[in-house]
């Protein structure tokens, strides 16, 4: 199992590798999505928390708490799928990586990456078709509160894009035989 | 298409797509799709998205990222360090005292951080020079901190509990508190075994000193002055306070799981911000970073697996394999052997998120049928999955101790765990005799 490589080694051998244009943008874009979903957060822990005080010292009643805090989360979590898979940080089982030849190791991840842009490309078609629903027959969630449904679905959505974008260009890269540059998330 | 010909393509396609190095995520999203289209009617893959978001935006689950925010504010800030330190101080003068310290600086870190490979690297980064400075061997320091790390996803919150409880359908609260007696009983074997091997050591190192006047460390006097121990415990309050606090909201009433968590990660904001003076955003970067990628890949993988478990239900994958498994009439220590080998066959490559996800829904029928106590089970497979942290070829904690460690052969820490692991099979093995070790508690607290 690997968590990846940590950004000081990206570049394989060590050559510098200039970054095309599209890697540059994505980059920005991953960087500023990670301080949104970093505040998105914070910002859940801070809802969850006024929910207990106010239920117990103030004696109000609580209906909107869970829901945001589900929709902050949700969103950070969709949103930063993109940064993570930039990094290669979502995890999978690498026991057979060290045993193949460069050559077949090389082809061995371009067809990873492109399974993983035909399911992730699915994916974000299907959340679309579903957001396009939510905003055409109006649903809402069915508590109390009742927030409208295009709110999560569209994050969910735009996160799913996002990240097929970010593969589409692991993709590319493979094709050129060359590991695109880890941009680090730090901002 | 036969139930059993479609469940082989079912399990054949995992393994292939995982050991082909997809990441776990979108290989269990990418199978459960395939043969959604494949084998399931038309419009039923027009509701994969949704399904995914709704098993995602359940509050108990979306607890886990607001943990991980608490453990990541602890773990990257000096409590670790000033933890081990005032345990250090204050049981220095106990035979095995400073190895003892570690095992309980691990369990005390693990229960306020949560994370495994979290509490190995706060501990350890203080506690493996340290016990190595004092003549310990570099594999017993190194087994000692690896296996205390393991206790982070025993102790609760665990993250891998809140995943069973959603996965049994049992209660989280109770789940936790099930984890208590059984972590205790860890604690103390592990405790146990540091004093014992530490007399071991000390006295080979007298043996050598009187034979040949080889000075060790081991044999050195510490002496820490009354003043040295009281100085220590301002920092070390507020975060024993923290995790009191935490505890008591839960099981007070006062809050439900995500509020704690909520609540427990702007806590610990407030303490490292107070107390360490980590407020400024590029100090507070590394937390919120590191938090965000675990969270994300971890909510991706169980999104994922909660897909691939509900078609591999709709398919009666799931059903028909249980079922089976009951027909063999096997006896219950049989049946549960069998499974704890099968959850530790799958600690070699899987994270506890997935093997609990994947295998549920096959295994718990059973083990209902068989009338084992769930929460029961649920604390026993967590203590088995613990062994997949600190045994090759994934054993995370390896790679910590590594890390920290850096000089201390892999072979070294590999020797020094074995012990641990054994501890660990026969504290399974007494919770076997003594089940109440797990259930007294819960029932105490919560009824029966």
């Amino acid at each position: 199992m690997s968590h990846g490589l940590p950004p000081a080694e990206a570049g394989g051998d060590g050559a510098p590798i200039p970054d095309a244009p599209a890697e540059r943008v994505v980059a920005a874009i991953n960087r500023v999505i990670v301080v949104l979903s970093s505040v998105a957060l914070v910002l859940a822990g801070c809802v969850l928390t006024y929910s207990v005080v106010v239920r117990y010292f103030l004696k109000f009643s609580t209906d909107w708490q869970d829901e945001m805090s589900v929709f902050l989360i949700v969103g950070a979590v969709f949103m930063s799928a993109a940064a993570v898979q930039a990094q290669r940080d979502h995890i999978g089982i690498e026991a057979i990586v060290g045993l193949l030849p460069k050559r077949v190791n090389q082809w061995r991840m371009l067809l990873v990456d492109v399974a993983s842009l035909a399911f992730c490309g699915y994916f974000a078609w299907k959340s679309a078709t579903l957001l396009h629903e939510a905003l055409v027959d109006d649903y809402h969630s069915s508590s109390t509160w009742g927030p409208p449904l295009w709110i999560p679905y569209s994050l969910m959505t735009a996160g799913m894009i996002l990240l097929s974008v970010q593969l589409l260009l692991q993709v590319v890269a493979d094709w050129h035989g060359r590991e695109p540059r880890r941009p680090d998330i730090v901002v | 298409m036969s139930t059993l010909a479609i469940g082989l393509m079912y399990g054949g396609a995992t393994l292939l797509v995982m050991f082909a190095g997809m990441p776990i995520a979108f290989a269990l999203g990418a199978v459960a799709t395939v043969f959604m289209i494949a084998f399931m009617p038309h419009g039923s893959v027009d509701t994969i998205t949704q399904n995914v978001y709704e098993e995602m935006a359940s509050i108990t689950l979306l607890s886990i990222p607001l943990f991980i925010l608490k453990g990541s504010a602890i773990g990257r800030s000096r409590a670790g360090l000033d933890l081990y330190g005032a345990l250090h101080a204050w049981m220095h003068r106990v035979p095995g005292g400073l190895g003892i310290a570690n095992v309980f600086a691990c369990a005390l870190f693990a229960a306020m951080a949560g994370s495994s490979p979290a509490t190995c690297s706060a501990i350890g980064s203080a506690g493996i020079p340290e016990m190595r400075r004092r003549g310990y061997s570099g594999g017993f320091a190194a087994g000692i901190i690896a296996s205390g790390g393991t206790l982070g996803i025993l102790l609760p919150p665990s993250i891998t509990m809140i995943l069973y409880a959603v996965a049994a359908e049992q209660s989280l609260g109770r789940l936790f508190l099930a984890a208590i007696g059984p972590a205790l009983l860890l604690v103390v074997l592990f405790a146990g075994y540091a004093m014992w091997r530490y007399r071991r050591e000390y006295h080979a190192a007298k043996l050598a000193y009187e034979a040949s006047g080889t000075h060790s460390e081991l044999l050195r006097e510490n002496k820490l002055t009354t003043r040295d121990k009281f100085a220590l415990l301002p920092r070390v309050i507020p975060f024993v306070t923290l995790l009191t606090g935490v505890m008591i909201a839960l099981y007070g009433g006062y809050a439900t799981p995500s509020e704690t968590a909520g609540l427990g990660a702007i806590l610990a904001l407030i303490l490292i911000a107070v107390i360490y003076d980590v407020w400024r955003p590029r100090q507070l970067e590394p937390i919120l970073v590191s938090t965000l990628k675990e969270s994300t890949m971890l909510m991706f993988i169980i999104g994922m697996s909660l897909l691939y478990s509900y078609v591999m239900s709709y398919l009666h994958i799931s059903q028909s394999t249980a079922e089976w498994i009951v027909s063999l009439h096997l006896s219950r220590w049989v049946l549960l052997a069998a499974i704890l080998l099968m959850v530790i066959v799958l600690g070699f490559f899987l994270p506890p998120v997935s093997i609990i996800l994947m295998t549920a829904p096959i295994i718990l029928p059973p083990l209902r049928a068989a009338q084992f106590d769930l929460i029961w089970f649920g604390v026993v497979m967590t203590i088995v999955m613990e062994m997949g942290l600190i045994h090759p070829p994934v054993g995370l904690n390896l790679f910590v101790i590594k890390n920290i460690a850096p000089d201390i052969p892999l072979r070294d820490v590999m020797w020094g765990v074995v012990p641990f692991v054994a501890l660990m099979i026969v504290a399974v093995l007494i919770l076997c005799v003594f089940p109440e070790i797990a259930t007294w508690f819960a029932n105490l607290v919560m009824g029966v």
